[in-house]
């Protein structure tokens, strides 16, 4: 339906899982949530076709959507959330230190902040070895790119896609490896990579200059710190930052595969 | 035409030993009718008379050897039964009734109730079809109470009545979607009084009982009759509906306006109404009529005990609150999940279904924790039950977490998907369900919605489609311009020059 379906691989990682080819996904009947939001699951500036569903990952998601006059949204989880049940922790594999996901931009927003400073309090924060992960949009900024370098190790999990190009299907797989291989998932921002570090067992950390977004709502920003403000800090309670990320990815409302299919739109012989 | 035999009449003919009542019916020698007056000699009654497995099995616990009279309209059925070991005598309004009623060999009273006199008396009298039916249109029109004083006056000291009242506020109202004030009304038939909720019969069970007392007709039994007065297949006494097993009693309600309404045009649905009424402690208040056992005596010995609970099961009578399975309809448990779009309770109850029940309808099944029961053993099996339950989800009126979903086939896939199959049953056969001009009024919003949604999308599309022709119509040119030789794009410039030249030619010459 939109190409936002195919960002970082969803519609891929959601075909697997209902048994269809992972290469080549059917096209969705809906909006899938691509992205953590605090909206009604649409991406900024996603344009609407009137009457087709938002398949969004929280039955809170579904009911602030409700209220945001989309009426059409039906829960099924994060894709995220899907991939990890299908796959299997490695027993044994030692985690070790923490990963940093610096508040990325976009190909339409910016991100204006002091890169320098933040890396200096993440260093002096962190007790072990750090992962940064960079967003595309900054890894491919050499300067940047350099800056956390100096740091620690610096990894990207790809390009999320436009348009259905260039999308790289296995961005979650290596999103959940790399989780799983860190005790910490950290970011200045609250967002899908704290939530999913947390599904796959890190313990979180929301500090740091938040930076800003160009044009950014900024009363949204602070709903989000106010909202759930138990993910803040340098050492958020695991066991309430665990059932506050569970619920907002989804868990308990994960369809099976074949109620999957039927729900996107997967089972009619027009869309295969 | 008729036997008119003004002298022989029950009570005329003497007592009779209890003994010499036993056996096949009794049937008067020469069964006969008599005129008391006021009879319909044209009119024979339209709607159906009192009758039913329910209300036969009740009669047939009234002591043998007693006089009947049966007053108003009653199905032969009820009539054979009581004339098993009892002397029946039948009081209607209607001469072709009374003939058809001699014919079958009953002995028959025949007129309006207002000349109904108390020479002869009875045992028992028999009002099942309530006292609407009683009076013709000549002579005096008795109200609720002035007919009840009658039906009193033939009554032998300690002598029983049988009587039911139609709820003017109960379901079968609530749901009806014809007027029963009027004449020419087809609910009420031939009424030429047609007073629905404007008469004065007692609206509640505890005023009918207060009433018959004040009569001077002491209650011993009273029960809330479901689907209809006409004929009930749930008699709950009102301690029942108020300390009962309320959600399957609920059922019971619901699955009894269920077999009633079959396919029948009706405001909204009397199924939810009726399990909503139950569950919620106005089941008595709600039921369509009351059953009455009084009796003309200061201290009333019960004749015809009520049992807290009677229902039937496959044409059985079962009696009994312990007879009741225990839980709540999974039909409603599942519209329940739905509405609050609680999808774990919802796939929960649907694997269960599907598990332990699969081939019983939703509506036949009664769920306690992880219990699943059949509630009625003796319906038919239902393999389209999912995909019944699906157009009940999608065609009801129900709010579910698949909105965008309106095609039942693809809500059965989605519900079958969440019940742990991997496959779809069958599609529904045509539903015999309540044909419910609310959910007609809903569809009709659904529909409009939709096609407004269509048109939106239609313009929205046609949007992106001169959108991307643009882009597409762009990228042609690039392709063009990047795939030829250079001699291809020489020459294909010098067209361009050519047609430019022609062109202003063609304008110069204008």
């Amino acid at each position: 339906m939109h190409h936002g379906n195919h960002f970082y691989g969803h519609a891929h990682v959601l075909a697997e899982y209902c048994g269809l080819d992972p290469a080549d996904p059917p096209r969705i009947d809906g909006y899938l949530q691509h992205g953590w939001n605090v909206v009604d699951g649409l991406g900024a500036g996603t344009p609407y076709a009137p009457g087709r569903p938002i398949f969004v990952w929280s039955e809170r998601t579904r009911r602030r959507a409700w209220s945001m006059n989309r009426p059409m949204a039906t829960v099924i989880g994060s894709p995220f959330l899907y991939l990890l049940r299908s796959t299997s922790e490695e027993s044994g594999a030692e985690r070790d230190g923490t990963i940093w996901y610096p508040f990325h931009g976009w190909e339409g927003q910016e991100v204006d902040g002091d890169h320098r400073r933040l890396i200096d309090e993440i260093v002096a924060t962190e007790p072990g070895p750090i992962t940064f992960c960079l967003y595309w949009h900054e890894y491919s900024d050499a300067r940047i790119r350099a800056a956390y370098e100096r740091a620690g190790r610096v990894i990207c999990h790809g390009y999320r896609g436009y348009m259905r190009m260039r999308t790289d299907t296995r961005f979650l797989h290596k999103q959940l490896a790399e989780l799983r291989r860190h005790k910490r998932v950290a970011s200045n921002r609250l967002s899908s990579a704290i939530f999913y570090g947390v599904a796959a067992g890190c313990e979180p950390a929301v500090y740091g200059n938040p930076m800003q977004l160009a044009k950014e709502d900024a009363p949204t920003a602070e709903r989000i710190r106010r909202e759930w403000a138990e993910l803040h800090g340098i050492a958020p309670d695991p066991g309430a930052a665990r059932r506050i990320a569970m619920a907002e990815l989804g868990d308990g409302y994960l369809a099976s595969p074949a109620e999957l299919r039927a729900t996107l739109g997967w089972t009619r012989g027009d869309q295969q | 035409m008729s036997n008119f035999q003004p002298d022989i009449g029950p009570e005329t003919a003497g007592p009779l030993s209890s003994a010499s009542m036993r056996g096949p019916r009794h049937v008067e020698k020469g069964s006969m009718i008599r005129m008391i007056g006021g009879e319909m000699p044209e009119h024979a009654e339209q709607r159906a008379p009192a009758g039913g497995d329910l209300y036969r099995h009740l009669l047939g616990r009234l002591p043998t050897g007693t006089r009947v009279l049966v007053a108003g309209p009653h199905h032969t059925g009820l009539l054979d039964a009581l004339a098993d070991g009892r002397t029946v005598t039948c009081l209607v309004r209607s001469q072709p009734d009374a003939e058809a009623l001699s014919a079958r060999g009953f002995t028959v009273l025949c007129g309006t109730l207002a000349k109904l006199a108390d020479t002869d008396r009875y045992d028992v009298v028999v009002a099942l079809d309530g006292t609407a039916r009683l009076c013709s249109p000549e002579g005096p029109q008795l109200d609720w109470a002035e007919a009840v004083r009658v039906l009193k006056r033939v009554l032998r000291p300690g002598g029983t009545l049988l009587l039911t009242v139609e709820n003017e506020l109960g379901v079968h109202r609530l749901v009806d979607r014809g007027t029963v004030t009027a004449l020419t009304s087809a609910a009420t038939a031939a009424e030429w009084r047609p007073l629905g909720e404007f008469g004065n019969a007692p609206g509640r069970p505890d005023r009918l009982a207060a009433a018959l007392g004040a009569e001077g007709l002491p209650v011993s039994g009273l029960a809330a009759a479901w689907p209809s007065q006409a004929e009930p297949s749930l008699l709950v006494t009102p301690e029942t509906l108020r300390y009962g097993p309320l959600d399957a009693l609920a059922a019971l309600a619901s699955g009894a306006v269920a077999t009633a309404y079959q396919g029948k045009a009706v405001l909204s649905d009397p199924r939810r109404l009726a399990s909503a009424a139950v569950r919620r402690g106005l089941g008595a208040e709600l039921a369509p009529a009351w059953l009455a056992v009084a009796q003309l005596s200061t201290r009333p010995a019960p004749m015809v005990p009520i049992p807290p609970v009677s229902y039937l099961r496959g044409g059985r009578v079962v009696e009994g609150a312990d007879t009741l399975p225990a839980g709540r309809l999974l039909e409603e448990l599942l519209l329940t999940a739905a509405l609050g779009h609680d999808l774990p309770a919802l796939r929960r109850l649907l694997t269960g279904w599907m598990a332990a029940l699969p081939a019983a309808a939703a509506d036949n099944v009664l769920v306690e924790g992880d219990r699943y029961t059949l509630l009625d053993e003796s319906r038919p099996e239902r393999p389209d039950g999912l995909a019944r339950f699906a157009s009940t989800l999608a065609l009801g009126g129900y709010a579910h977490p698949w909105p965008a979903i309106t095609d039942v086939t693809r809500l059965t896939e989605v519900l079958a998907g969440a019940a742990g199959l991997e496959t779809a049953p069958p599609a529904p056969e045509p539903a015999a369900a309540p044909d419910s001009r609310r959910d007609h009024e809903q569809q009709l919003t659904d529909l409009r919605r939709q096609l407004a949604d269509a048109e939106a999308r239609g313009r929205f599309f046609e949007a992106e489609l001169e959108k991307r022709d643009a882009e597409l119509g762009r990228a042609k040119v690039q392709i063009a311009a990047f795939s030829g030789s250079f001699a291809y794009r020489a020459a294909k410039a010098g067209l361009g020059i050519a047609r430019k030249a022609r062109h202003r030619l063609y304008k110069g010459r204008q």
